[in-house]
Formats: structure tokens, C-alpha cells, sequence
């Protein structure tokens, strides 16, 4: 018992000693602040819990439980059952017929903002405490997945889908000059890269680490340039569909009287396949996917449209033929994407050859997003 | 941080004035759940049998089996549970941080029972000794490697009855 | 061949109508395999306050709405600075010219009145490049002034849900376990909040640990399991009363991980007895218990599919944590997991097709979903310490908890699209962890 005595007057001097002059010696700060959540009131924690009723929503006020103010422990009033009443307003007048598209003055892009985080909710009754992580963030290289990965543009470039390069204006030059302000595609990726394969990509630089054969190499790619560049360098070949087709397709027109179109517009020979891929990289790159449904993103549509002499669609052509894969509401939303797609890359007009005008004027779109799938 | 400091950050950190505990200067000795009573010289105190018995065993990772050096100390651990019989005990297991909550939920009971089933085994009656699981809910060290991690994946035998020093 | 083919195309031209002189080959065909993956631009004008009274709550609102659609990943905002048009009356034709302009695919505007604590909101969703409303029209939401957000929400789901064709999740709630304090002293309490993070709510105090709160099917209840009695057992709570009772049962059996079926009758979790853990269910009016696993391995984190016919579930019975699923009456379970590392904490997704998991493997931890025989395993995660998913009411989203490493490490709440895009914390005003996602509110 002695010795217990002693031991215990030693660690109350000790304790006091430390809790007195502790603060005052540089030691290490106190890795972390401990809240005293213990010491809560039971009026301010019934407080806490009561600013909170369930609110209501509903045409009639349901049976709302009001909260208590002298239970000890919190009243929430019961979330109401009811069906938030939703009428429709009236009907607006249908819109008149706008404009012709093309008869308004083109207005220039606007500055599309560059990609950024969506911003978090504003939520301003909360403190909130968010703390850096311990981690190095890996910044997500870009927001944005595309057939072919494109590298982020110069800071001040503007992103367009057509790249343009900068014309200022020439100083000693005796004719106006537009003003025209550098374009680059936006950057992208050519697939979604999620947290846990960056990691892995970070990983296999670390000498420690065994390194994992990587199918990817990221190698920078020269940003992809403008459509219709994109293609001469390829063998022209012509389309050569198979026989039966071919047939097929001859056999359907003369029988379907396709003859009977006489079109006082050329037509001239089949489009070349660089041709085509030009017009189909030029919808590519305007059909996003990134908001569509997992079900609408395994339905592939048929769409139907016609342009115009200078490679415009009328939207009133666009139509779905056929669909594939998905519900009814899935190709609904796939269909409404890829007419997007029409519709904002064809502002401008197609890029076809005018003298085959009646080989792209009306066109079938198929658009299979088998490989822009979540996998 | 000397292992004196350790205690007393303890000690204060949860205000409990278990003075006749700080002897030993082990800070692993210190138990966060219960405080021992009685002096360290009693031999049939519980402080003794935390001090001097030693109260836990500790495990290896993902692991329920005893290790020799965890097996030595629970049969002192039964003898001395032999030997005052007054005593009725609750073993707590714990995990490390390495693994999910409900998963180390099971392992932190699998590890108490271990030990349960070995004092048994060596006489003292089942009826007196209960298991609880903690997880990973109550780490005593707070680091994250295996510094920390092999002093919370342990059992801890905390003494349930006969608090008379 | 080619004589043949010329011969083919030359009699199928005999039996073209005369007159018929340049033949057409129809329509030009294209494929279009390749589109990008981008946030769609859309812009939310302020919406417009039809009494004085709604001037704060019309702009709040049209700013829950955006940073609802914003906050998918899916959805990218058009500033207001860049809008060329404004909307000033609510059943007014909208220029779709000024919104194809600054390239906003999709426009939704909006109207608020307040007449004492009543508040309506009407709005419209318009499909800018076709000229056109979004399908459904426009709606009208009447309620209390102090359910503005979740009107918000229920505008922002319906947007959400014409363009991308699936239904929305944000008008949702999340309960969750608050933590506060050091590791070794770490303070845990019930809480619930909006998905968003907005209105949090603390259902229990600190006094005693609580772990992995699961909603029931209505919403209207919680499972978790509480050390109240110093020892861990089964609570249910009502959130509306804020009334608790024990589920469980004999004194000395620890029973933990419990689970709601998708009918809310019967919970299932597991039971903890001679160090051996195994799973049960019990009728939650009877309190009748049937075992469903008797193997000596640890059995736990179980999760009901949606029609309630099928457990999956987590055993070490092959050495290590792996994925098992069996019928939800028991018996023989067939392990689904076969990749490298442990597999914990399945959850069954809402639409029935994945299966979302906590993933351990050479010292990291992932959140990873696969199909639900296992199949097409994808990462979405990589940190110290990520666990604990959660399905959005559309099974789109998983939320999750994420533990930062060392002596100060300390939980917060992070959600990540099912594409592995858009991780982000979700803000709650302590640390979080354990999130349980409700199904969308009535």
C-alpha cells in the first residue's frame, strides 16, 4: 500500500504538472479536436433533432405530427404519404413554326466553360468541415470520353468541335479582317478511367511494384482536326457492298419506282468511303451518350433524315425507323440523343460533295452504342 | 512519447482516476474499458491480474488461433480465475482497421472465443466467462500499420466481479 | 462476277417504269458506332416568382434543381452570365435560337408563388435542338414552404428522368452513423439527411456505438445494430416517432448486420454464438427465427435481391472473405466471386442486375460492382480504406464510406457513379460513415 501511495502522489503531481504546464511547452499539437458531443443538453439536442419537421407535400395538408416541445426525446412529424399533387398547367399555345434555322445570323459559339467539377450543393445552414485527405488527389484527367483521346487544348483556346486556328488581326492589312480566336477540340479520353485504374496505372510506375502488362499505351495523340481532313490520306476505295445487296437494293428500287424520283439535283457516282467516314466522324463527335440511361445505352436506333443542298437537316425529317435492344423508353431517349447529334453537328451543314447530292440526301443513321457502354 | 506520458494522455483523456493503476509504466496494460481495482501487490486484485497475468492475448492477421506466447498467458489467466473464484470475466475481442466493419465484427468474436474455449479447457467453468466482440469500433492504438495493427487485434479478459481489492 | 452483278443491275433496271432515268440507290446508310461520353449542357434560369413573396424561394429553388442535375456527373450547367435570353414569363414561347446559341441541349424553366406557408412550383423541360417541350409537359408541385427543397428534388427528378429515361433518386434521404473524435474514442450516433446532404438530422445520442443502419422498403423505418445494452444487438427504429425497440433476443448472443426483405416482413442478419457467426432470419411480428447457414465460417453482411427471392452474402468458409449467393430460405449458397483479394459487404442493387462490393486486395480497399453470377467485375474505387456501399433509389449511384489512413485518419461519405465517373464527398457536417440510402420519397 505504500508503495501504492507513493506511486499514485507521483502520477497526481505528474498529471497536474502536465495538465498545468503542458500547453506552454512547444510539443506536438494535438493531432485532432475532440468534440465533446456528450455534453449536448437534452433541450439542445431535442433542438437539433426538432428544426428538422418533415415537411409537407401535398395539395391537402396531411396528418402532420407537431412536433412536442417538451418530449425528451425528438418529435419528427411522419413524412406525408400523400402523392404531391401534380397538375398540369394549361396548355401553352404550340409554338409557331420558328424561323428557318438557317435564316437566322449564325451566332458564334459562345464560349462552351470548360469542364469543370459540378459545383457541390450549396448548403449554407451547414458547417461543413470537409478535411483534406491524407491522399494525393488524382485529378481526373478529363471529363469527357471520346472515340479518339485528344489532348487538353492550350489554356485560352476556345472548345469547338471545329478546330480553327488563330487569325488576328493583321495590322498593315487594307481589308477587314475576322477576328477569329484559336479552336480546339476539348479534351477527352478514349474511355471512362475510374479511380481504381488510375491507381493501378500510378501503381505500376513504382519500381516497388510488380508491373501489370498494361493493354493502353497512353501515348499523346495529335488532336484529331477537322473532318474533312480527317480522311483523303486514306485509299479511296469504292463501297463495295456485297452482291446480294447490291442486288437486293436495285431490285427494291426499281420495284419501289425509285426511278420515278427524278432528282433535278446531281447525283452523281456513290459516295466514296471517305466520304462517308467523313460525315459519320462528323455526327461521332456530337453524339453524347453521357447522359443516357444503362438501358438506353444498349439500344441502338435507325434514324431517318433528310438534308439540305447545303448539308443542313430538316429536323422535321428526323424520325426512328427501327430499334433494337431496348424498351420503348430507352430507344425513345436514345433516339432524342442521336437527333442531337444531328441536329448540332449539321448546324453548320454537312461537310458532302454538292455534285452527289442525291446520293447523302436522304440518310439512315444507325447509331449502335455497343462500344461507348459502361463496362 | 514515453510510455508514462501515454498513460497519463489516457488517463485524462477519459478522466477516470484509476490512480492505483499507473504502476508497470505499460501503457498496453492500461485497460480503456474497466478500471482495475485494488493494488498490484494484492494478488488476488483485479489491478494484479492486469498488471501481473496480463490481461490480453494478441493474434495475427485475419487469425483466431492462439499463438504459444497467447496460450502461456491465458493459462495463467485460468489459474489465477482457478484460484478466486469470486471473479467472473467478459472477454472482448478486437480487430485491426484492415478489413469491414461487420466481417471484423465476427473475427474480434471468433478471436474472444478462442480465447474462452482455452480457459475453459484448462478448468474454469464456462458459465463465468461471457465473449463480446468490439470489431474494430475500439482500437487502442491509433496508427495505420502494423505497429498499431498488432496491438488491436487482441483479446482482452476484463474481470466482471469481485471488485473487493 | 462483275459481268454477272452488271447483268442483274441492268435487268433490274428493265423493270423500272420508263421515264425512270438516274436510279437511286435509296437512302445513303451509316453506321455510328463511336459518340462521346460528356456532361449534356443544360441551363435553369431562374425561376420566375409570381407573388412577391417568392422571390428568395424561386431563385433557391431553380439553384437545388440545378445543383441536383449538376451533381450527377451526367448534366453540365450553362452559367446564367452566358444566357442570351431571359425568361420572364413563364407560358411564354422560349427562343430556342438564344438557347441553341450557348449550346444548352436542354432548358428548364420554372414559376413559384407563396401564399402564407402554401408554395407552388410549376415548371417546363424543353428539348432546345428539337424545338420541342420534353415529353410529359409541364407539372405543378403544391406543399409547405419548409419542403421547398424536396420540391426542388421532385422538380429535378423529373427532368432527370425524361432525358436520361430512367428514374431519379434526388428526392431521397441517407441515415448514416455521425462520427466524431479520435479513433480510440470515436463518438457514433444515428443520423439522417437528404441525399444532398441538407437537413441532417441525429436520431440517437453518442452514448452507445451503432453500426449499419439499412432502411426498410417504405422508408419509413431503420434497422441497426446498437451496443446500447453493452452488447451488440438489433434495434428498430421508427423515424418519425424517433422510437426505438430491440429486435433481438437471448441475452450473450451478439446479433448484428440486420437487413430488411423487400416485403419489410422479415430481417435478415446474422448471429454471433461460440465464436461462430451465421445467418438468420426472423419475422418481424412473430419474432420466429429460422438459421439459414450452419457452416463453423464466419456468415454476415447479407443482402435480400429486389424480388426478395435470394440472399448474397460474405463467408470466409473458402479461407478468405469471398461472395456467396442462396436461396432466401436457405441451404446451398454458390460462391460468386473469383478475383484476386476479399470480397465483403455485398448489396444487391435495386434494378436486381449488379451486385456493388467492398473489394480488399494487396492492401488497398475498393468499390466494385459485378453482375450478379459474379461476372464483369469492375473497380470504381481505389483508397485506404473504402467500404460499405449503398445503392441511389435508381442504381445508379453508390454511396460509401471512406476511411483516411493514420493516427488522424477519420471517415467521411463519398459517392461515385456506377461508371466509376464522378467521385465525389458528399458533405455532412461530421465524419460519416455507413451510409444506407432510402428509396425515393413519396
Amino acid at each position: 500500500m505504500q508503495t501504492g501511495i507513493k506511486i499514485s502522489l507521483t502520477a497526481h503531481v505528474g498529471l497536474m504538472g502536465w495538465v498545468v504546464f503542458g500547453a506552454w511547452f512547444p510539443s506536438e499539437p494535438l493531432p485532432f479536436q475532440v468534440q465533446q458531443v456528450t455534453m449536448i443538453s437534452n433541450a439542445e439536442f431535442a433542438l437539433l433533432s426538432q428544426q428538422h419537421t418533415a415537411p409537407e407535400i401535398a395539395a391537402d395538408p396531411a396528418v402532420l405530427a407537431t412536433p412536442q416541445e417538451d418530449t425528451p426525446l425528438p418529435e419528427v412529424a411522419a413524412q406525408s404519404d400523400a402523392e404531391p399533387e401534380t397538375v398540369v398547367p394549361e396548355p401553352i399555345v404550340p409554338p409557331a413554326p420558328e424561323p428557318e434555322l438557317s435564316e437566322r445570323p449564325e451566332p458564334e459559339p459562345a464560349p462552351t466553360p470548360a469542364p469543370q467539377a459540378p459545383e457541390p450543393p450549396s448548403l449554407p445552414e451547414i458547417a461543413t468541415v470537409v478535411p483534406e485527405t491524407a491522399e494525393p488527389q488524382v485529378a481526373q484527367p478529363a471529363d469527357r470520353v471520346a472515340p479518339v483521346p485528344i489532348a487538353p487544348p492550350a489554356p485560352d483556346t476556345t472548345v469547338d468541335e471545329i478546330v480553327q486556328p488563330e487569325i488576328a488581326p493583321d495590322e498593315g492589312a487594307e481589308t477587314q479582317q475576322e477576328v477569329q480566336e484559336a479552336t480546339a477540340p476539348e479534351a477527352a479520353n478514349d474511355r471512362i478511367v475510374t479511380e481504381a485504374e488510375q491507381q493501378d496505372e500510378q501503381a505500376s510506375i513504382a519500381p516497388t511494384q510488380s508491373l501489370r502488362p498494361k493493354t493502353r499505351p497512353r501515348r499523346p495523340t495529335p488532336p484529331e482536326t477537322t473532318v474533312d481532313t480527317a480522311t483523303p490520306n486514306e485509299p479511296v476505295e469504292q463501297p463495295v457492298e456485297t452482291t446480294e445487296d447490291a442486288v437486293a437494293d436495285a431490285v427494291a428500287e426499281a420495284l419501289a419506282g425509285g426511278g420515278d424520283v427524278i432528282a433535278p439535283e446531281p447525283s452523281g457516282p456513290p459516295l466514296t468511303s471517305g466520304e462517308k467516314d467523313a460525315l459519320r466522324i462528323s455526327v461521332s463527335s456530337c453524339w453524347n451518350v453521357g447522359s443516357l440511361s444503362t438501358e438506353a445505352l444498349g439500344t441502338t436506333v435507325v434514324v431517318g433524315v433528310s438534308l439540305s443542298q447545303e448539308g443542313k437537316p430538316d429536323a422535321g425529317t428526323i424520325r426512328m425507323l427501327s430499334s433494337t435492344g431496348g424498351s420503348s423508353t430507352a430507344a425513345k431517349q436514345a433516339f432524342e440523343a442521336a437527333r442531337r447529334a444531328i441536329i448540332r453537328c449539321g448546324a453548320k451543314g454537312f461537310q458532302l460533295p454538292p455534285e452527289k447530292y442525291g446520293q447523302w440526301r436522304d440518310i439512315e443513321m444507325t447509331f449502335n452504342p455497343e462500344r461507348m457502354r459502361i463496362k | 512519447m514515453s510510455g508514462l506520458t501515454k498513460v497519463i494522455l489516457v488517463v485524462s483523456a477519459l478522466g477516470l482516476a484509476a490512480c492505483d493503476n499507473l504502476t508497470g509504466g505499460s501503457g498496453n496494460s492500461t485497460d480503456l474499458n474497466s478500471a482495475g481495482a485494488g493494488s498490484v501487490a494484492d494478488q488476488t486484485s483485479a489491478a494484479y491480474f492486469q498488471q501481473e497475468i496480463g490481461d490480453r492475448v494478441l493474434f495475427v492477421v485475419n487469425q483466431s488461433t492462439l499463438t504459444t506466447q497467447a496460450e502461456g498467458v491465458l493459462l495463467s489467466q485460468a489459474n489465477w480465475l482457478l484460484a478466486n473464484t469470486d471473479y467472473t470475466a467478459t472477454i472482448e475481442g478486437h480487430a485491426d482497421e484492415q478489413g469491414t466493419r461487420e466481417y471484423n465484427l465476427a473475427l474480434g468474436a471468433r478471436r474472444a472465443n478462442a480465447a474462452r474455449e482455452y480457459l475453459v479447457s484448462r478448468g474454469v467453468a464456462g458459465n463465468r466467462i461471457k465473449v463480446l466482440s468490439y470489431g474494430k469500433e475500439r482500437p487502442l492504438e491509433i496508427c495505420s500499420d502494423e505497429s498499431c495493427y498488432s496491438q488491436n487485434r487482441r483479446a482482452v479478459t476484463i474481470l466482471t466481479g469481485g471488485l473487493t481489492g | 462476277m462483275r459481268v454477272f452483278l452488271t447483268g442483274v443491275l441492268f435487268a433490274a433496271a428493265l423493270l423500272a417504269p420508263a421515264g425512270a432515268v438516274v436510279a437511286q440507290n435509296g437512302p445513303l446508310r451509316i453506321e455510328i458506332t463511336d459518340g462521346v461520353i460528356e456532361p449534356l449542357p443544360y441551363a435553369v434560369p431562374s425561376f420566375i416568382a409570381e407573388t412577391a413573396s417568392a422571390n428568395e424561394l424561386s431563385a433557391q429553388i431553380a439553384r437545388v434543381v440545378a445543383s441536383d442535375l449538376s451533381g450527377t456527373g451526367l448534366f453540365r450547367e450553362i452559367p446564367a452570365s452566358a444566357h442570351i435570353s431571359k425568361v420572364t414569363d413563364f407560358n411564354a414561347q422560349v427562343q430556342y435560337a438564344d438557347w441553341k446559341a450557348v449550346n444548352a441541349q436542354a432548358l428548364i424553366t420554372g414559376a413559384v408563388s407563396v401564399n402564407g406557408n402554401r408554395l407552388t412550383v410549376r415548371f417546363r423541360g424543353y428539348d432546345v435542338f428539337a424545338d420541342k417541350e420534353l415529353d410529359g409537359g409541364g407539372l405543378q408541385f403544391t406543399g409547405t414552404t419548409d419542403g421547398w427543397r424536396r420540391m426542388a428534388h421532385k422538380v429535378a427528378d423529373t427532368i432527370y428522368s425524361r432525358i436520361t429515361g430512367e428514374g431519379g433518386y434526388f428526392d431521397s434521404r441517407v441515415v448514416y452513423v455521425s462520427e466524431n473524435g479520435p479513433k480510440n474514442d470515436r463518438r457514433k450516433r444515428l443520423a439522417i439527411m437528404d441525399y444532398d446532404g441538407a437537413n441532417v438530422q441525429f436520431l440517437t445520442n453518442s452514448a452507445s456505438i451503432v453500426l449499419a443502419p439499412r432502411f426498410s422498403p417504405s422508408g419509413d423505418r431503420v434497422l441497426y445494430t446498437s451496443y446500447e445494452s453493452g452488447f451488440p444487438q438489433i434495434h428498430v427504429m421508427d423515424i418519425g416517432k424517433v422510437q426505438r425497440r430491440v429486435l433481438s433476443t437471448d441475452d450473450g448472443i451478439m446479433s448484428f448486420a440486420p437487413r430488411f426483405s423487400p416485403d419489410g416482413r422479415t430481417v435478415v442478419y446474422s448471429q454471433s454464438q461460440g465464436g461462430n457467426t451465421d445467418l438468420f432470419t426472423m419475422d418481424i411480428n412473430s419474432g420466429k427465427l429460422t438459421r439459414l447457414t450452419s457452416a463453423p465460417s464466419i456468415e454476415t453482411a447479407p443482402s435480400f435481391s429486389p424480388d426478395g427471392s435470394q440472399i448474397v452474402f460474405e463467408s470466409d468458409r473458402s479461407g478468405s472473405q469471398q461472395l456467396y449467393v442462396m436461396a432466401a430460405t436457405g441451404g446451398d449458397a454458390r460462391r460468386i466471386s473469383h478475383g484476386k483479394g476479399r470480397y465483403g459487404t455485398p448489396v444487391w442493387s435495386p434494378r436486381g442486375d449488379l451486385l456493388a462490393f467492398t473489394k480488399q486486395n494487396k492492401g488497398r480497399f475498393h468499390i466494385g460492382v459485378m453482375r450478379t453470377d459474379g461476372s464483369e467485375e469492375r473497380l470504381l474505387t481505389a483508397s485506404f480504406l473504402d467500404e460499405g456501399p449503398t445503392w441511389s433509389p435508381n442504381g445508379r449511384v453508390i454511396m460509401f464510406t471512406r476511411e483516411t489512413q493514420g493516427a488522424n485518419g477519420r471517415a467521411l461519405l463519398y459517392s461515385v457513379d456506377i461508371s466509376g465517373r464522378n467521385l465525389k464527398p458528399v458533405r455532412t457536417p461530421d465524419g460519416g460513415s455507413d451510409p444506407a440510402w432510402s428509396p425515393l420519397q413519396n
